[in-house]
């Protein structure tokens, strides 16, 4: 049976899509050769040790959980909020064709406007706190979902209609059982999609207000001169960007065991 | 009969809803229905435009973004593509780089702006530090997807008519691989005005970035949507752009044509 | 197999014909005219019944399938099931598409789809055991925990067959539902079919373009030619059943019956 032991699976999904860890070295050996040349305190470029010790310090002062935990429940809450509202307008302009056309060139308009553009509107508009920051990341991540789920509940199969028909199918179960679960690959792109995007405006937002967040202990640290912090916490991001990536990667992949192949490497 | 079809292929009920919000939104603050402090009328976001277009400032911030999407574009295109073809090319060079790119790629460019800053402090180059890594991305990751996606079977032709390793590359990979490489050329276009505004905002104070930041701090909301507008009309300019350029040179390729 | 399975005796149901075209036409939009597809298409489907109905591509096979399906309005005339007047998608009759790929949800596993059907209006147990049912008719029964698109093209028109199988319908309407499938599988699909039917009583509406398939499966033809298609003619086919692929097809009433449709059908006719 295919299905059974369904966890070893995954695993050797996640495994297997991971590239070759003999991809790492040029990283590796420029991290090595950065400790190994930087033997001075150079206050611009210093060796990855003391981005470590930076981070101790930031982590001992009681600063650094408090900031990533911050950063990473607007980032979360956002994202669910951005599904949720995506998905639901996105399906209705699917559905209704007519709606679709009439909404098509105001969303064109939108959507040209690029999400970090946004930012200081809402600063203006709703002030320096943490309601701004969930609804910018929600502004920001919700163009892709609703696109991708606009268009896929727009490309339903028409047989597919058809049977819903034949079976004579209330409209709200058609949306249940059809075209609900015909979207679900389109929301998991539109959300992967999204995912980069709300990181980037979650940390501007941070380091434009200094709201709390590792955007903010970054760039808190740059105007205080401790350039080990700055590139710790570097490091750091790019390291939460990996783990959101992959995590998503995994969950995904798991969501879509019931698809096609064929969508499932689309998605990839 | 021709003219019918032109006349029936606009969207008039996009563009009346389109139309339609637009007088609403200025009836609504006009009339005092929308009382908004930082809301601005679409009237005052066109005059906001006047003001900055007549006050000599608008075009060099203009500028500014431009050459700084300019500088860092060219800058991911050189390095995105001769790097794309030495891993495409090579399985080794790709086995022993990948992964190292799989974890750079999520890096927000945003993040790399406190470091700028710290080494450059407020300059163009702090931007170019923004913007170089993500741009380089789409164009790096299709130029490997297009070199190592070239059909087996062109190869085969190749060997056919014995044509040697340079004359390989030149005839057959290069502009089999083009459609890719152009597509990916057009989303690092995109990505390079983003980021170049975002420096803006965050690194160096100047440009459209600088503008939309510096007129929200000044609460003039009707000139920082001037800015975003134009920052908006700029990126389409940019995109279709790149569209025509691309169907210019490579007439045949259908793959550049629509979709984003 | 369970006497529940088998459909009551067909002589206990209404007298009448299953299923009934009375005078239909059918006219569909295209661009800014209408066109009439088919016209004053009259004719019976006994209870039981297999009926094939042939023509060349062009002549509104599957237009009028879809108006006998409720999917497709009717301009005048009326189609009747069990005697009562169609009004969107009758109860007793089920369509299985020629696309199976596209007419199956392809997220859900083959028992799940099998039950789409009856899942709205039946307890759990009589749900199963319907599902059971169907699935054992099709021959599918160890594939119910399998995803449509691990399976091959014949056994996704299998699980189709099984879900309109679970609903006990009338009739089943058939839009060329084995044209996509090679020689060998299309071969023990029709059987099955055949065999399907003498196990439930169901009546048959199929339509194809292969005049042998027509032959071989039906009690009668009824040939569709012209544009707005128009019944040509209604064979009856006497042919010995239960059918056999290689030696039926070597009788010679099967050759002149072949002949004769092919003749109806005129020239035009690949």
């Amino acid at each position: 049976m295919m299905y059974s032991r369904p966890w070893r699976q995954y695993f050797m999904l996640v495994v297997e899509a991971l590239p070759s860890a003999r991809g790492l070295l040029p990283l590796v050996a420029l991290l090595v050769a950065w400790q190994l040349l930087q033997t001075g305190n150079s206050p611009y470029f210093p060796p990855p040790s003391d981005w470590w010790n930076g981070l101790m310090l930031l982590a001992k002062s009681g600063r650094l959980y408090p900031a990533l935990s911050a950063t990473t429940i607007t980032l979360l809450l956002g994202l669910a909020v951005a599904v949720i509202i995506g998905t639901g307008v996105g399906l209705l302009i699917g559905v209704f064709p007519r709606f679709s056309r009439a909404v098509g060139p105001l969303l064109e308009f939108l959507r040209a406007i690029p999400p970090p553009a946004v930012v200081p509107v809402a600063i203006l508009f709703m002030g320096y706190d943490e309601r701004m920051k969930l609804t910018v990341v929600v502004l920001a991540a919700i163009w892709p979902i609703l696109l991708n789920t606009s268009s896929a509940a727009e490309r339903v199969h028409p047989l597919l209609l058809d049977v819903a028909r034949s079976f004579r199918l209330s409209a709200v179960d058609r949306m249940r059982l059809i075209i609900l679960p015909s979207v679900v690959p389109a929301v998991l792109l539109g959300i992967r999609v999204a995912l980069p995007v709300a990181i980037v405006v979650t940390l501007l937002v941070e380091i434009l207000t200094s709201i709390e967040g590792i955007g903010a202990l970054m760039i808190g640290a740059q105007r205080n001169f401790q350039s080990p912090q700055v590139y710790g916490l570097l490091v750091l991001i790019g390291l939460f960007g990996l783990l959101v990536n992959n995590v998503f990667a995994v969950f995904e992949a798991i969501l879509l065991r019931r698809w096609p192949p064929k969508i499932q490497s689309e998605n990839f | 009969m021709h003219k019918n079809s032109f006349i029936a292929r606009i969207n008039w009920p996009g563009t009346a809803v389109f139309v339609f919000v637009g007088l609403a939104w200025e009836a609504a603050v006009r009339s005092g229905l929308l009382e908004y402090e930082y809301l601005p009328a679409p009237s005052a976001i066109g005059l906001g435009f006047g003001e900055l277009a007549s006050q000599g400032i608008l075009a060099p911030d203009i500028a500014h973004t431009l050459i700084s999407v300019a500088i860092g574009w060219t800058v991911a295109i050189v390095l995105g593509i001769s790097l794309g073809f030495l891993l495409g090319l090579s399985p080794t060079a790709r086995r022993y780089s990948l992964a190292s790119i799989e974890v750079l790629r999520p890096m927000p460019g945003v993040a790399f702006a406190p470091v700028g800053l710290l080494l450059f402090g407020f300059s163009l180059k702090t931007e170019m530090v923004v913007t170089i890594l993500p741009v380089l991305w789409p164009v790096l990751v299709n130029t490997i997807g297009g070199v190592t996606g070239v059909h087996q079977r062109l190869y085969d032709v190749g060997r056919t008519f014995r044509l040697g390793r340079k004359d390989t590359i030149l005839r057959i990979i290069l502009p089999a691989a083009m459609p890719p490489i152009v597509v990916g050329a057009r989303i690092s276009l995109g990505l390079a005005l983003v980021l170049a505004v975002v420096a803006e905002m965050v690194g160096n104070p100047d440009g459209l970035g600088y503008g939309i930041v510096r007129e929200q701090q000044a609460l003039r909301p009707d000139l920082m949507f001037a800015y975003i507008v134009t920052v908006g009309f700029i990126g389409i300019a940019l995109n279709a752009g790149m569209l025509a350029l691309a169907e210019a040179l490579f007439p045949s390729f259908r793959q550049l044509r629509g979709g984003q | 197999m369970s006497s529940a399975e088998k459909r009551s005796d067909p002589s206990e149901k209404a007298a009448g014909p299953a299923f009934e075209c009375r005078s239909v036409t059918v006219e569909l939009l295209h661009k800014f005219s209408r066109k009439r597809i088919i016209e004053d298409i009259s004719f019976l489907v006994r209870s039981g019944e297999f009926l094939t109905i042939v023509g060349p591509s062009g002549t509104g096979k599957t237009t009028l399938l879809r108006a006998m399906g409720g999917l497709t309005p009717t301009a005048s005339g009326s189609v009747l099931v069990q005697g009562k007047q169609l009004d969107g998608p009758p109860d007793d009759v089920v369509i299985v598409f020629q696309d199976y790929s596209n007419a199956l949800l392809q997220w859900r596993t083959v028992a799940a789809n099998v039950a789409f059907g009856i899942e709205r209006a039946l307890d759990r147990r009589e749900i199963e055991k319907r599902v059971h049912g169907a699935l054992a008719l099709v021959g599918l029964e160890n594939n119910a925990e399998d995803y449509p698109w691990q399976l091959s093209g014949g056994m996704q028109q299998r699980v189709q067959i099984a879900r309109a199988l679970a609903l006990r319908p009338a009739v089943m309407l058939m839009d060329e539902p084995f044209a996509a499938l090679d020689a060998m599988t299309k071969a023990s699909m029709q059987d099955e079919l055949l065999r399907v039917r003498d196990r439930t009583g169901t009546s048959f509406v199929f339509i194809t373009h292969d005049i042998e398939e027509a032959v071989y499966l039906g009690d009668r033809i009824a040939v569709l030619k012209g544009s707005p298609g128009r019944i040509e003619q209604i064979f009856e086919i006497g042919l010995p059943a239960p059918r056999d692929q290689l030696s039926t097809r070597q009788l010679p009433k099967f050759l002149e019956y072949r002949y004769a449709v092919h003749q109806a059908i005129g020239r035009g006719y690949a």
